[in-house]
């Protein structure tokens, strides 16, 4: 069996506990005024929003582990966000429909930087960097500068499947990671992601196909994409152009917080969600700190650098 | 001690870790002359090469031209002695023009800085006008034909006033007419008074060029001959001339059913019109020297590469394997030439490595750890491989045991036949016997073997029988108890056919 200390996740886990410790112990309040940051509101509302990052996060690390890498996320949710808010809103499809439908499109963005991959050979990198200008584009036509109000469509008191609104962001996420954390621990197709980030050229000596292996990982995280675009414009009630704008980028980071290496072949699901759970309690927190307003953007550029040294440094003495 | 006109070697010696690649290497190069150096793979001419080229130091013994101790440091130290290189390995900077290749790292410069391209340009101009290339000098390197960029080193070594050019193997990639016109401005150099230092096993070329010819054998200088007083076939000798490991002593049955059979199998430009058999429970040599065509032979038959033509039957079906999952499925394994690589995964831990094929090819949807760690424990068990366990990492492996985890995973799929490209190259004598102890194991089990190796020996003990192969085309079959080195080694270096 493994040593608890051999598992990634939990040293992810402690720097959470620390940071949510940290932040409680310098926000603490005078007198017996609530608690600004440890309160369940607050907490409901840090998992609101780390779950829009977390759901494409899933889809972002099984790319990374597969030695890959996907900067059109951010530019997919918001093409599906405003598919699916368009159909909705203009063209008087039911929720359930046009929501689907805006997933689909998620998904159909990940097929095509996956064909652009396994079958034209573009790099990665090349092939979802022209995918997150298309995703972006087709978005801003189809607005053409305005925006859906999904909001105002919603019947008062929305409650899918009986529950509070606000808990659908975080119960896609936790159903989302865990199917594919399982998929991926489990399941020969994880493995054989794995063995592709590794090695992929022993991948292919030892009989896995590795261009199958390659589509499936950009699809899901096309379909991982569209599912967060979908949930993000139901959160904030709106369909626009520039939503998610920037979020490949703290998706990726969290993936590799959470333990993936960009050289592929190692990482965890479940370890990006807790990563995009550090940011998340960190863009909470930091603004309610007075004067730490202007310095939010730099300390989370640096949380990155000193996790991932941490990580190699602990790597080398797990060795 | 006396000195020597020309480039000495005294007493140079080099292991790398417990392997002796140079045992006390003396010889010299005479000013003026072609030499010849010459040795099987693994005799020790590339160390040698790489020591006068200053990439790696000699543990013991110098390097002296006209009696004067070079110190040579590293590369860039060499090129200012006046030793210029020819690599196999041809082409420095693809993306660089002709003359950007030819002053790299020496480029001609202002006072400032600042680059003269009008002077290199006319300078590779000249130069290459010397040489008789109708080459300009601002293409880009990686559009020239291979013969050129060969010939390009060669005028790149000239513009740092070379007094020794060596070449390694250079014709390995060209051909013939191209290798005509290297040989040309060869013996024009020659003529000029420029030393060659010509490494090769191809002996048609070094009786060719070359005024002496140096033996090297398992790191140990064997003998300096004029040209003019040997044959070629007292050149192979030389080269192979050792004492015989003992004869596999196994006999196929007659009767054995053919297991493989490939029909004219061609694959341009790697190899042509191949045809061999392999019997239930018969161990194949395939040998040949660098450039033979032999792992491309066995990639393109485990489904890495389309054939352009030629048939695969495995007991007397035709299979056409379009990737290695369908060749593994039609029950071939390939233990492949370079295990790090090609063979295993350093993320995933010996269990992961050693079920992956089987599991693969199975088509198995869950991982069921507890069977899987069950069954890597008996792998790791009855191939004797040392290891901390299962779970962990195969890098702490040595050579020898990242080798077994190789073959035993493709062992563990029970594969009809089995392909091994160089199945103990950098494995210590320890875990080279075991590893055909291995492969003899199976084949009387009756798996039928292919083992493309250019190590003559282990081929001679390993195999029943011996297919030769030069240049991509099969010169001759041989049965191991009528093969000796001489006979192979002729084949190889296409001296004779075979009767």
């Amino acid at each position: 069996m493994k040593r608890l200390w051999q598992i990634r996740e939990l040293s992810t886990v402690a720097i959470l506990i620390l940071e949510i410790a940290f932040f409680t112990w310098w926000l603490w309040p005078d007198g017996g005024r609530t608690h600004p940051f440890l309160n369940w509101d607050n907490a409901l509302l840090i998992l609101k929003y780390s779950s829009i990052y977390a759901i494409a996060a899933v889809g972002a690390a099984i790319v990374i582990i597969s030695g890959g890498i996907d900067l059109a996320p951010g530019a997919v949710m918001a093409l599906t966000g405003v598919v699916g808010s368009d159909l909705f809103v203009t063209h008087g499809w039911s929720l359930p429909a046009s929501m689907l439908a805006g997933i689909g499109v998620g998904l159909a963005s990940g097929v095509v930087s996956a064909i652009l991959i396994v079958a034209a050979r573009l790099p990665p990198f090349i092939a979802t960097l022209g995918m997150m200008g298309i995703a972006r584009g087709a978005a801003f036509i189809i607005t053409e500068g305005q925006y859906f109000d999904v909001s105002s469509r919603l019947i008062g008191g929305w409650r899918p499947f009986g529950l509070p609104a606000d808990w659908v962001a975080p119960l896609v996420m936790i159903v989302l990671a865990l199917i594919f954390q399982v998929l991926m621990t489990g399941f020969q197709w994880g493995r054989a992601v794995f063995s592709v980030g590794g090695n992929e050229t022993a991948a292919l000596f030892s009989g896995i196909a590795v261009n199958r292996v390659k589509l499936s990982v950009y699809a899901i995280a096309g379909l991982t994409a569209g599912i967060s675009g979908v949930v993000l414009v139901l959160v904030q009630g709106q369909g626009k152009a520039d939503l998610a704008n920037g979020y490949e980028l703290d998706i990726i980071a969290s993936a590799v917080v959470g333990g993936a290496s960009l050289s592929g072949g190692r990482g965890s699901v479940i370890g990006a969600v807790l990563g995009t759970l550090i940011f998340g309690v960190l863009r909470n927190a930091l603004p309610q700190i007075p004067g730490a307003t202007f310095y939010d953007r730099l300390i989370v550029g640096v949380v990155v650098i000193a996790i991932v040294v941490m990580d190699q440094l602990l790597l080398k003495k797990r060795g | 001690m006396d000195t020597v006109d020309g480039l000495e070697f005294r007493n140079v010696t080099k292991s790398f870790g417990a392997v002796k690649a140079l045992r006390g290497v003396s010889l010299t190069v005479l000013p003026g002359e072609a030499h010849a150096l010459v040795g099987e793979n693994g005799a020790g001419k590339s160390t040698l090469l790489k020591i006068l080229a200053g990439i790696v130091q000699p543990d013991a013994g110098d390097i002296r031209w006209s009696g004067e101790r070079l110190h040579l440091g590293s590369p860039r130290e060499a090129l200012e002695r006046g030793i210029g290189m020819v690599y196999q390995e041809m082409l420095s900077f693809p993306n660089l023009t002709v003359a950007g290749n030819i002053f790299a790292g020496r480029e001609l410069t202002t006072r400032g800085g600042w680059l003269r391209g009008n002077d290199m340009r006319s300078r590779t101009k000249a130069l290459l006008d010397e040489l008789h290339l109708p080459i300009d000098p601002a293409a880009q390197a990686e559009s020239l034909s291979a013969a050129h960029r060969q010939l390009l080193q060669v005028a790149r070594a000239l513009a740092f006033d070379c007094r020794i050019l060596v070449l390694d193997e250079p014709t390995t990639s060209l051909t013939d007419a191209e290798a005509d016109h290297l040989f040309g401005v060869l013996e024009k150099l020659k003529a000029r008074g420029v030393t060659l230092l010509y490494v090769s096993h191809r002996m048609p070329e070094v009786f060719r060029l070359c005024d002496r010819i140096s033996v090297l054998r398992d790191g140990v200088h064997v003998e300096t001959v004029e040209r003019r007083s040997i044959t070629p076939e007292h050149v192979v000798r030389a080269m192979v001339g050792r004492e015989l490991p003992p004869r596999s002593s196994r006999e196929t049955r007659a009767d054995a059913g053919l297991r493989l059979e490939i029909t004219g199998l061609t694959r341009r430009p790697c190899f042509r019109d191949v045809s061999l058999t392999v019997r239930e429970g018969e161990i194949v040599g395939l040998f040949g020297l660098v450039g033979a065509g032999r792992s491309e032979l066995l990639e393109t038959i485990f489904g890495l590469y389309p054939p352009d033509a030629g048939e695969i039957g495995i007991d007397g079906t035709p299979v056409a394997p379009r990737s290695p999952y369908h060749a593994a499925k039609a029950g071939i394994a390939l233990v492949p030439e370079e295990r790090q690589r090609q063979g295993l995964f350093f993320n995933l831990t010996i269990r992961h490595n050693l079920v992956l094929p089987d599991r693969t090819i199975r088509g198995d949807t869950l991982v069921r750890t507890e069977r899987e760690r069950q069954e890597a424990q008996d792998l790791v068990a009855r191939w004797r491989i040392k290891t901390a366990g299962v779970e962990v990492l195969p890098d702490h492996l040595s050579g020898g045991n990242q080798q077994k985890v190789v073959l035993a995973k493709w062992l563990a799929t029970s594969p009809r036949v089995l392909l091994l490209d160089e199945p103990t190259k950098g494995v210590d004598v320890g875990a080279k016997f075991e590893i055909h102890e291995i492969i003899r194991r199976e084949a009387a089990r009756g798996l039928a073997c292919l083992v493309a190796s250019s190590d003559l020996p282990e081929v001679l003990s390993l195999a029943d029988r011996i297919v030769v192969m030069r240049e991509g085309r099969v010169q001759g079959e041989i049965a191991a108890a009528k093969a000796s080195e001489e006979a192979v080694m002729h084949l190889a270096t296409s001296l004779e056919r075979a009767s």
